[in-house]
């Protein structure tokens, strides 16, 4: 095909050339991302993993059949069994109820145990023989560590060590007895696996994803009744909504890079159409259809995009590669090898970007009139600016759906898109509107603003590219920040880390006098009852007709339902509204959202209750969302303080101590026998490394944005190129000096910066609020610090742009210019 | 050249032309007329040799200072037009009266618009006129700041005769109210005729008595 042949032609035109390095950075620095992400996430989801001590678990009352290990075997994921019952044990002579626990090698496979013994910490499951006791047991029970013996049913254990860490504590959170470790082949010679007893077998899973992926389907499909399948989707929501706030970050990140380098795409793309409408009116006048026109130009771009975007590839394979060298040992454990779908997604979306951006504009290649060889001034019909920017954001809109799989964070991006570029043309056509009495004027500045009136398209095309740039800039720089902190906040330094839970209704003042003597910071008491769910209106609920796994296994259990006059202050209303101290008492529920979609709760639906054989009902009168994350006392389903009166109901609460108020934890369980004290700070510092470490993350996804960034400032600064290279040039022979040239390409490269930095400093403010609110559930608070980086360094930055894309032009001798017309 | 050989597009050129003199330079295409008058009006630098444009050796001075000395005494008008496209024809004219820093550009660029019969043109800009139209514009800037010596490049080179003819008279008669010095380069031995005294110019040398 001809277009073939006249590639090499096509790349000296520097129209191309810019548009060959856009689509290079634009694939190098998404591919990075994609790449980084991706392994980023799984080492995420690895961190959460750990917290279930595998990737997958399968929990029944039965043993686990001989089948299910041999199709683990079969393929090759490593497996253990471990076992869990509640029994009582004596030791120097007293009895007390314990939660044991019997694990086989190489229990845990994610995560790790940590057991002190006299000879030191150990990771091991213990021998046959011996058993690790929880801390509190330790006390309890007065035992000394490789010198007191524990008798559990026909057995006696040696207490050989402390459990300090068991990674998969958090699954048992709630557990009223401390633990008790031992070997599983121990626990078949106990004589209490009867009938009666109440034993949980659990069978932990870990390996690649394909092969989980298909263990998982075929455990499903035998799994009977009563079985219970885990895995991450499932596991404690603290943690979940961590790695998904950390996840939109991360796909924020590389959304805003990919966006940028969409608008140097296009910028780029206007300059090589520019330069290549001479070249179609010519092939036009040889007797080339419109048609075979643009369809040599379309080639010629697939050509050069196919080869930019493998090069893009290429670079980002290798960006990706220096990031995990500089960010590996931060990580802590080595992050997972890179896969192969990135390398997909890289191809796929440099291609169809390049494309999906360029082709609107590249529509007037085809509709050059042949007179254009005869009269150069004659314009191809193209679409307008704006319909332009909105074709490329429609498609970039699909692109970005594909990309982060998360329809609502797409469409509030697009949506936000669209309204940017409105508000940017809008704004661009006063601008022009103010400056057109400019024209009327002399000095040098006046001279240079007149430019941005004499050039109307040109002018919108360079004022959106800078506009985008920069607030996309600014959301990443200032309100990202912000973000972030919030985010950290809602986690703050004396986060409660224990949880106190079982407290009985006349025990409450006593607890609340010593939590005030000693001054330690609590949530306050709620009080709290177990209950199952009934029905939903008429409906009775039945874990069996939900196929879901988490609806089953909530329709099956008890859940906790709180009462409380006011609303936890990291839950947020979604429908209906909360209960007020002055209404009358009516019974009425608040329930979780993420509940409610599950079970398929909806809003004015009257729920029944089962608590501790009472019926309750009462309609559902608001939905909320909780931020799980922040560790405070949080319900699924919460009710009017009146609603408790006739409940057995208990009471909880939330507190912080720090190291040195820890004593207090065997004080209280002294006065308290009943209550149980719950140490989260292993899943608190779990939630922390996962911000800390997704926040270094989008600080390294920055720097992609950073260099998408520099780049649309020099094609927006390109764009104008070949038009001011002739206007210098003419002035230069009518006289103009340097330092008045000068002046005025500052003065409209200035005044473009100020009013692009202005808009985009609105611009981000109110997208922050928006992404912080909307898409992230905090507190939506942006600095004031935008309005001063988007004004100032939006006309520092751009003016210096503008100086560095021109000044070259200034030195020309004016014939070389005037004679390459 | 790209293999190395030295192109020399004007060689042995010794030449002068007095103050209020119309000089053509002739010469069929290709033999470097647009090249040295490019170079005697200071829009590029020879690699060897002097040239002095109104008293000031250009060889001395940088892009800058003869930019400077061209503003509003030097006026140009080229076979291409070169007029700027985003400009009305009267922001076209009054561009060099305002590099000049003179006052009412605007209304001497209009008289001057009105003198090339284009009154009613004011607003236009370039590509809402003809070629012929177009060059008259170029004139008015060209004469715009009363300059000291006018440098025309194939003026007629890219219209029609009756276009032409009519710029041609249009040129020598501002020329004769202005009283400036006229450097034109044709291959139109006609109006070449026209200037008080004609240069050949052949492969990039003078022939013929200067």
């Amino acid at each position: 095909m001809l277009a073939f042949g006249h590639w090499r032609a096509a790349l000296r035109d520097p129209g191309l050339r810019l548009l060959v390095i856009a689509v290079v950075v634009a694939v190098a620095a998404l591919s990075s991302v994609a790449f980084f992400a991706d392994r980023v996430e799984r080492a995420l989801i690895l961190q959460g993993a750990a917290l279930m001590a595998a990737d997958l678990a399968v929990e029944q009352g039965e043993p686990i059949p001989q089948a299910w290990l041999d199709k683990a075997d079969a393929l090759a994921l490593r497996r253990a069994r471990i076992l869990t019952f509640p029994s009582v044990i004596i030791a120097n002579d007293r009895p007390l109820l314990v939660q044991v626990k019997a694990v086989e090698a190489p229990y845990p496979l994610r995560g790790q145990l940590r057991v002190d013994t006299p000879q030191g910490e150990v990771s091991q499951v213990p021998v046959p023989g011996a058993a690790w006791l929880e801390g509190r047991l330790r006390d309890r029970l007065g035992a000394q560590i490789g010198v007191t013996d524990v008798g559990l049913g026909e057995l006696r254990l040696r207490a050989a060590g402390v459990l300090v860490d068991e990674p998969d504590r958090g699954g048992n959170l709630f557990q009223l007895a401390p633990r008790l470790m031992m070997a599983y082949d121990d626990v078949q010679h106990s004589g209490l696996l009867g009938p009666a007893s109440r034993v949980k077998y659990r069978l932990l899973l870990a390996g690649d994803a394909a092969q989980l992926q298909q263990m998982r389907a075929w455990l499903s499909e035998r799994l009977p009744r009563g079985s219970e399948l885990a895995d991450l989707e499932n596991a404690r929501p603290e943690l979940r909504t961590a790695l998904e706030r950390a996840r939109r970050f991360l796909s924020l990140a590389a959304l805003c890079a990919s966006l940028l380098a969409g608008v140097a795409i296009v910028l780029a793309t206007r300059r090589y159409v520019d330069r290549a409408l001479d070249g179609a009116a010519v092939l036009r006048t040889l007797g080339m259809s419109a048609a075979a026109v643009l369809r040599w130009h379309l080639v010629q771009l697939l050509l050069v995009v196919v080869v930019a975007t493998a090069l893009g590839s290429l670079g980002g394979l290798l960006g990706q590669q220096a990031l995990v060298s500089v960010l590996g040992d931060w990580f802590g454990e080595t992050l997972p090898a890179p896969g192969l779908r990135p390398v997909l997604v890289g191809l796929l979306f440099g291609l169809s970007m390049a494309l999906g951006f360029a082709v609107p504009t590249l529509l007037r290649v085809g509709r050059v009139p042949p007179l254009r060889v005869l009269r150069r001034e004659i314009e191809a019909p193209g679409l307008a600016a704006w319909a332009v920017w909105v074709l490329a954001a429609g498609g970039f809109f699909g692109l970005m759906v594909w990309q982060v799989q998360d329809l609502r964070l797409a469409g509030g991006m697009a949506l936000a898109l669209c309204a940017a570029l409105a508000v940017l043309m809008l704004a661009g056509r006063m601008l022009l509107l103010a400056l057109t009495p400019l024209r009327r004027a002399g000095g040098n500045a006046a001279l240079g603003l007149a430019a941005l009136a004499r050039y109307p398209q040109l002018t919108l095309l360079q004022l959106a590219g800078f506009g985008l740039g920069i607030t996309l800039l600014l959301l990443l720089a200032v309100v990202r920040v912000d973000i972030i902190d919030a985010w950290q906040r809602s986690l703050p330094e004396q986060a409660p880390n224990h949880f106190l839970i079982n407290l009985q209704p006349e025990e409450r003042t006593a607890l609340a006098g010593l939590l005030q003597a000693r001054q330690i910071p609590n949530s306050g008491l709620y009080a709290m009852a177990r209950a199952r769910l009934v029905a939903i209106g008429d409906r009775q609920v039945d874990p069996e007709g939900y196929t879901d796994l988490r609806a089953r296994r909530l329709a099956a259990r008890e859940f906790n339902v709180g009462f409380s006059g006011e609303m936890q202050r990291d839950n947020r209303i979604q429908a209906g509204r909360w209960w007020t101290p002055d209404e009358p008492p009516r019974a009425q529920f608040s329930v979780e959202e993420g509940l409610a979609q599950s079970l398929g709760i909806r809003f004015g639906d009257t729920l029944t209750f089962d608590v501790a054989g009472q019926t309750v009902r009462a309609p559902v009168t608001s939905l909320r969302s909780v931020a799980w994350d922040s560790f405070n006392v949080n319900f699924f389903v919460v009710a009017p303080p009146q609603m408790a009166l006739d409940l057995p109901v208990t009471y909880l609460t939330s507190l912080y101590l720090d190291p040195a108020s820890e004593g207090l934890t065997v004080e209280m369980v002294k006065r308290f026998p009943a209550v149980s004290v719950i140490d989260v700070r292993p899943i608190l510092a779990q939630v922390r490394a996962i911000m800390e470490r997704g926040a270094l993350a989008v600080e390294m996804v920055f720097v992609f944005t950073l260099i998408a960034a520099a780049l649309v400032s020099v094609a927006a600064a390109q764009v104008s190129r070949d038009e001011r290279a002739r206007e210098v040039a003419i002035m230069r022979t009518l006289g103009a000096s340097r330092r008045r040239l000068l002046g005025g390409l500052l003065a409209e490269f200035g005044l473009l910066g100020l009013v692009g930095g202005l808009l985009a400093a609105g611009l981000a403010s109110v997208s922050g609020y928006v992404i912080a609110v909307e898409l992230f559930e905090l507190p939506g608070r942006v600095s004031p610090n935008v309005w001063w980086l988007g004004i100032g360094g939006g006309t520092v930055v751009v003016s210096l742009v503008g100086w560095l894309a021109t000044r070259r032009l200034l030195g020309v001798p004016p014939l070389q210019v005037l004679n390459s017309d | 050249m790209s293999d190395g050989r030295v192109l020399d597009i004007l060689s042995a050129i010794d030449m002068q032309v007095n103050a209020g003199e119309a000089v053509a330079i002739l010469g069929p295409s290709g033999s470097g007329k647009s090249t040295l008058l490019g170079l005697l009006a200071g829009l590029d630098q020879p690699s060897h040799g002097r040239v002095s444009l109104l008293g000031n050796d250009l060889g001395d001075m940088d892009e800058d200072a003869r930019a400077a000395l061209r503003a509003g005494r030097v006026g140009f008008v080229f076979q291409s037009f070169q007029l700027l496209p985003g400009m009305t024809a009267l922001e076209n004219v009054a561009l060099p009266l305002q590099i000049g820093r003179r006052r009412s550009a605007r209304s001497q660029a209009e008289a001057l618009l009105r003198e090339v019969g284009l009154g009613e043109r004011l607003s236009h800009l370039p590509r809402q006129l003809s070629g012929g139209e177009q060059q008259r514009v170029a004139l008015a800037r060209a004469f715009a700041g009363d300059p000291a010596i006018l440098f025309a490049d194939e003026p007629t080179g890219n219209l029609d005769a009756d276009s032409g003819q009519r710029i041609i008279d249009l040129l020598f008669g501002l020329r004769d109210r202005v009283g400036c010095t006229l450097l034109l380069v044709t291959h139109d031995q006609q109006l070449a005729a026209r200037c008080d005294r004609v240069l050949r110019l052949d492969a990039g040398r003078l022939v013929g008595a200067p």
